[in-house]
């Protein structure tokens, strides 16, 4: 029984990983399987305990049943899971993947961009993402300006068109920045080029003071204006719509997150302390890596905090980190959760999550909270995602071993039931990539010229000196 | 008849003669230079079936007569069109043909940090820049390319002698580029070469320098503010005319102004995007406010089309195919799969285009060889294209695309007479152009010119010998040359085994690998050396080995092909290769 199952899987898997190589983005994709049964593993379900021996059942793309001994169709693709684990899908607060852009570093007040304009569905570390169980990500504006770009919440649906990434129904975002980034503190200003202002926090915090007075003014300059129509008046010339105003009047009326880019504990309260003043909630603070000093103020505002395990000392702003963050907020009340903001870390967030159970005696519970529910509260999606319950969609990975620890590696993970990442389809895709590199290799347009320029040594794609945040490059960019 | 009536009866006879006389003599005058008929040849109208033996009349800058029997007036300077074939002039459908570069940035100024870094961070300065515009270099919407081009120069000259009668031209940067004019690449004054003038709203995706917008995000912002402030402008400047009292005045703004049609959908606009995330991004801006959206470049259009289709959005393809440009290098990193996708995929993208149904014209997308565009679209035919659709992308395709179909893109009486005429199809490798009509009149062609190795320098039979220090092998190599590539095989001692990599520079460099099997272990030789007539010698490397040397000798030089003016005999020529890869070798019997 068990060998026709996984002799099942393997065929429909080969099937798939084959029809997928060559599938340009127009050809009909192979249809999924309706259902798909997991059985016999270890649920991590983060809100209901854990279950041992127990069946997850999948149905058009959500979570059908959680049980032991579950029945599925006759057609369904069935996954002897014994030995494994499932959990929800990761959930990476704070990335920068996919995008063509990060930063417009040119302005202090960049809100009228969006990274939804620049989109990269094809970014082969989303990839990666799905070998390290992440399902979603926020993807944020860099930390180049004091408010900076409109933000976009994706599930990493690799292979799929653009327009299916986007996560249905999250709440939009804005990326704010305090502290260095904003206020340039570590690029260098070449001789004859105007520093932009501001310069220092206090200039940051009069930025963002600015944008919002203007905001205020802006809305009531078109409440007039849709009053005046409303009476009828005559000679009405429209006011300017300001694409970089519109989106802080959403804030000002609660219809966009805030999420602020931090480290000191002054600054963070001193966002809280305008936030309060015009009447808005930060949604959550980003790295805020003093934010143990303020946890209480932090709590009490009711911000969420995503932050690093143990990234410190980069930069000034930075020294004062410590591993216990995540355990000195969880306990005094914060929704903390563990971010990436880098390729290269959001492939192991789990063990970033594990890091907080070392220092700070956090629970195995609250630990995997860091990366599933958690995240999904901070963006609003926790109805959708972020743990393992009957209704919610089937975003999650079958782990080889328990995820929070350093061996385990993720087997297969899915999003909404369709699996975009398995380990034995990729290792048996290789060769087959090989055979076509070959084969490419040889076609004309590929081989070498006579005289051809040299080969140019590879360029980093991004810098690895200091995570956060960074713009292409160290040289000041006006 | 009375003398005196006779006499008076004369003046005006005599009057009437001279006057008519004179006005013969004009009109022999006039149509000495203008009338033109192109006679016996085979005529490709676009519009109607193949003329396999006909005559074209021109007159006045436009085509008179067009058929079988059209009669040959006798005023008209007639070309002998035996063996010739007459297309409509081609058009390029992207260009910046006309519009001189602009000018290098001034020398920094003392004080201010020089090199190239801080040159870089300089606001782009640009000779297009209006004094009083509201808006920064690369977003002043107002810009037509009318207003800039200069007849004559050697692009043009360039583009003409390959076949182009007109192109589509616009200025090279920016984000709202411009507005681009269609000319006729002839005429003393750029009134002459104009054709339509403005065609479309060009719109480029990369960020200024120095200053707002600096990242793709921003661009996108960008267009979108000022498509907004153009509608507002619009209703402002409409309210204000209808009653000024009590309002204050709308400032003027010759850029938003410009975009209103663009708004408006009256003026198309032309969107620069090559890569499948390019496309969907303009064609969602387009969507976005109701443009009218033409792509240009399209390289991974093919993946949209049926988007392309059902919006009926027409694609300017490139045919600047990429192709590799760096050496050969065993120490490098391979180059990425997706490069390697893209360049093989590339010939292919017409083809798709058309069996999908997507409107599209063939530009020149840059291209420095200006040869390599109709050599190009011949690849794509080989790629799945069809003949009539590459015709038809290059002729009255493009010509509807810039709404000037009733008056270019096919032979028909009354159009324009721009036309190219081949020895040869049009896109047969070893055709040539031989003669170019532009508004009626005949252009100067520059000669060909032979660049890169001799056509036979490489190509034919070798007897090589290949010392490795173990006493001589004896092999036979036998080449073929495309241009600088070299295709053959080799048998003898060391197996007998197609060549890879093989190429020859215009001193008789050659180069090209084998696989080897020495001592029952494969691996690979690299011969590296140099052609001197009908003798090679060189070095041969083998990884892992000490080097050796090698000789060659051909038996003859095979015979240089046919200069292209006259077709080769047909018992000579053999051809070989797959669809894609046709090379003809001419062989001595």
């Amino acid at each position: 029984m068990k060998r026709t199952a996984t002799a099942r899987i393997l065929l429909l898997t080969v099937v798939w990983c084959t029809s997928w190589i060559n599938v340009p983005a127009q050809q009909p994709r192979p249809a999924e399987p309706n259902e798909t049964l997991i059985r016999n593993a270890t649920l991590l379900t983060i809100t209901h305990g854990t279950l041992e021996n127990s069946d997850i059942l999948i149905r058009r793309g959500k979570i059908a049943a959680i049980g032991k001994g579950l029945k599925a169709a006759a057609d369904a693709r069935v996954i002897d899971a014994g030995g494994k684990f499932v959990m929800p899908g990761i959930i990476d607060c704070h990335s920068h993947s996919m995008l063509d852009a990060i930063n417009e570093g040119s302005l202090s007040v960049t809100s009228m961009v969006r990274t939804r304009d620049v989109l990269n569905p094809n970014d082969v570390d989303l990839y990666r993402a799905l070998a390290g169980g992440v399902t979603s990500l926020n993807l944020l504006h860099g930390s180049a300006n004091a408010i900076g770009g409109l933000n976009t919440v994706v599930k990493i649906k690799y292979g799929h068109p653009i327009d299916e990434f986007i996560f249905p129904g999250a709440m939009p975002g804005i990326k704010f920045a305090l502290g260095e980034n904003p206020k340039r503190s570590n690029s260098t200003v070449l001789p004859g080029v105007t520093r932009r202002y501001p310069g220092t926090r206090m200039g940051v915090e009069e930025v963002i003071r600015d944008a919002f007075t203007r905001a205020r003014d802006y809305k009531k300059t078109w409440d007039e204006y849709r009053a005046a129509v409303a009476r009828r008046d005559k000679n009405l010339i429209p006011p300017r719509r300001d694409l970089q105003l519109e989106p802080l009047v959403e804030v000002l009326e609660g219809k966009r997150y805030v999420h602020a880019h931090c480290y000191r504990a002054d600054e963070i309260l001193m966002l809280i302390n305008i936030a309060d003043e015009f009447g808005f909630k930060v949604k959550t603070f980003q790295h805020v890596l003093e934010g143990y000093k303020v946890a209480k103020e932090i709590a009490r505002h009711g911000a969420g905090a995503s932050i690093f395990a143990d990234n410190w000392a980069y930069k000034i702003e930075a020294y004062d980190a410590i591993p216990y963050n995540a355990a000195i907020m969880t306990r005094a009340g914060v929704v903390v959760s563990m971010n990436s903001d880098s390729d290269e870390r959001a492939r192991r967030l789990n063990i970033e999550a594990a890091k907080a159970m070392r220092y700070g005696d956090l629970t195995e519970e609250q630990a995997l909270k860091l990366v599933t529910i958690n995240p999904a509260i901070q963006l609003g999606i926790q109805d959708r995602v972020g743990s393992l319950e009957v209704g919610k969609d089937a975003d999650l990975a079958i782990w080889n071993g328990h995820p929070l620890s350093v061996y385990s590696r993720v087997d297969t993970t899915f999003i909404d039931g369709e699996i975009f990442f398995d380990r034995q389809q990729d290792l048996a895709q290789r060769a087959d990539l090989l055979k076509e590199r070959a084969q490419l290799e040889q076609a004309e347009p590929n081989r070498p010229p006579a005289r051809g320029v040299s080969p140019q040594a590879p360029r980093g794609r991004r810098p690895s000196h200091a995570d956060d945040d960074l713009w292409e490059g160290d040289i000041y960019q006006p | 008849m009375p003398r005196v009536q006779l006499r008076l009866l004369a003046v005006p006879v005599v009057l009437l003669l001279v006057v008519t006389s004179s006005i013969l003599f004009v009109e022999a005058q006039r149509s000495g230079t203008d009338t033109y008929a192109i006679t016996n040849a085979r005529i490709v109208t676009v519009s109607g079936p193949v003329i396999e033996r006909g005559t074209v009349v021109i007159r006045d800058g436009l085509i008179a007569a067009v058929g079988a029997d059209a009669a040959v007036p006798a005023d008209a300077r007639v070309i002998d069109g035996n063996g010739l074939t007459i297309y409509p002039g081609l058009i390029d459908a992207n260009t910046s043909l006309g519009i001189p570069e602009p000018s290098p940035s001034p020398s920094p100024a003392a004080g201010q940090g020089g090199g190239f870094v801080a040159a870089l961070l300089r606001p782009a300065t640009s000779s297009t820049t209006t004094s009083n515009s509201t808006q920064p270099a690369g977003l002043q919407a107002e810009t037509l390319a009318e207003d800039l081009i200069k007849p004559g120069g050697d692009p043009i000259e360039a583009e003409r002698s390959a076949g182009i009668t007109t192109a589509l031209t616009a200025p090279r940067t920016g984000i709202w580029i411009g507005q681009s004019a269609l000319i006729n690449l002839a005429g003393d004054t750029p009134q002459q070469m104009i054709v339509r003038s403005p065609v479309a709203m060009h719109v480029g995706f990369t960020p200024l320098r120095g200053g707002y917008p600096g990242s793709l995000m921003g661009v996108f912002a960008t267009l979108r503010q000022m498509m907004l402030d153009a509608a507002r402008y619009r209703e402002a400047q409409r309210v204000y005319e209808q009653s000024p009292r009590g309002l204050r005045r709308p400032s003027p703004d010759r850029s938003l102004e410009a975009l209103l049609p663009v708004i408006e959908g009256r003026m198309p606009v032309v969107m620069y995007a090559d890569r499948e995330r390019d496309v969907q991004r303009a064609l969602d801006l387009a969507q976005e406010f109701k443009l009218k959206v033409i792509i240009a470049g399209g390289s991974e259009s093919w993946k949209l089309a049926d988007r392309l289709q059902k919006e009926n959005v027409p694609v300017l393809l490139s045919l600047n195919f990429p192709r590799r440009t760096t050496a050969a290098m065993p120490e490098a990193d391979p180059e990425p799969l997706r490069v390697l996708r893209e360049r093989v995929a590339a010939p292919k993208t017409a083809g798709k285009l058309a069996n999908a149904k997507v409107r599209f014209a063939f530009q020149s997308g840059g291209m420095t060889t200006i040869t390599d565009l109709v050599a190009n679209a011949a690849k794509a035919i080989e790629n799945g294209l069809s003949k009539d659709d590459a015709l038809r992308a290059f002729t009255i395709g493009s010509a509807e695309i810039f709404g000037v179909a009733d008056r270019l893109g096919s032979i028909e009486t009354g159009k324009i007479a721009n036309l190219t005429l081949t020895r040869g199809d049009l896109f047969d490798r070893n055709s040539r152009v031989t003669h170019v009509f532009i508004d009626g009149r005949p252009v100067d062609l520059r000669p060909v010119t032979a660049t890169g190795p001799g056509a036979n320098m490489a190509a034919g039979s070798w007897t090589l010998t290949v010392d490795l220090g173990q006493g001589e092998l004896a092999n036979t190599l036998t080449l073929q040359q495309e241009g600088e590539r070299l295709r053959g095989s080799m048998q003898g001692a060391l197996g007998s085994v197609d060549i890879a990599n093989g190429s020859v520079g215009p001193a008789g460099e050659i180069r090209f690998t084998v696989p080897v099997t020495l001592e029952g272990q494969t691996t690979e030789a690299t011969f590296t050396g140099t052609i001197t007539g009908n003798e090679m010698k060189g070095a041969v490397n083998i990884t892992g080995r000490a080097p050796g040397s090698f000789t060659g000798r051909r038996a003859s030089a095979p015979a240089p092909p046919a200069p292209s003016g006259t077709p080769a005999p047909p018992g000579n020529i053999s051809v070989s290769g797959s669809a894609t890869n046709l090379i003809f070798t001419f062989e001595r019997d």
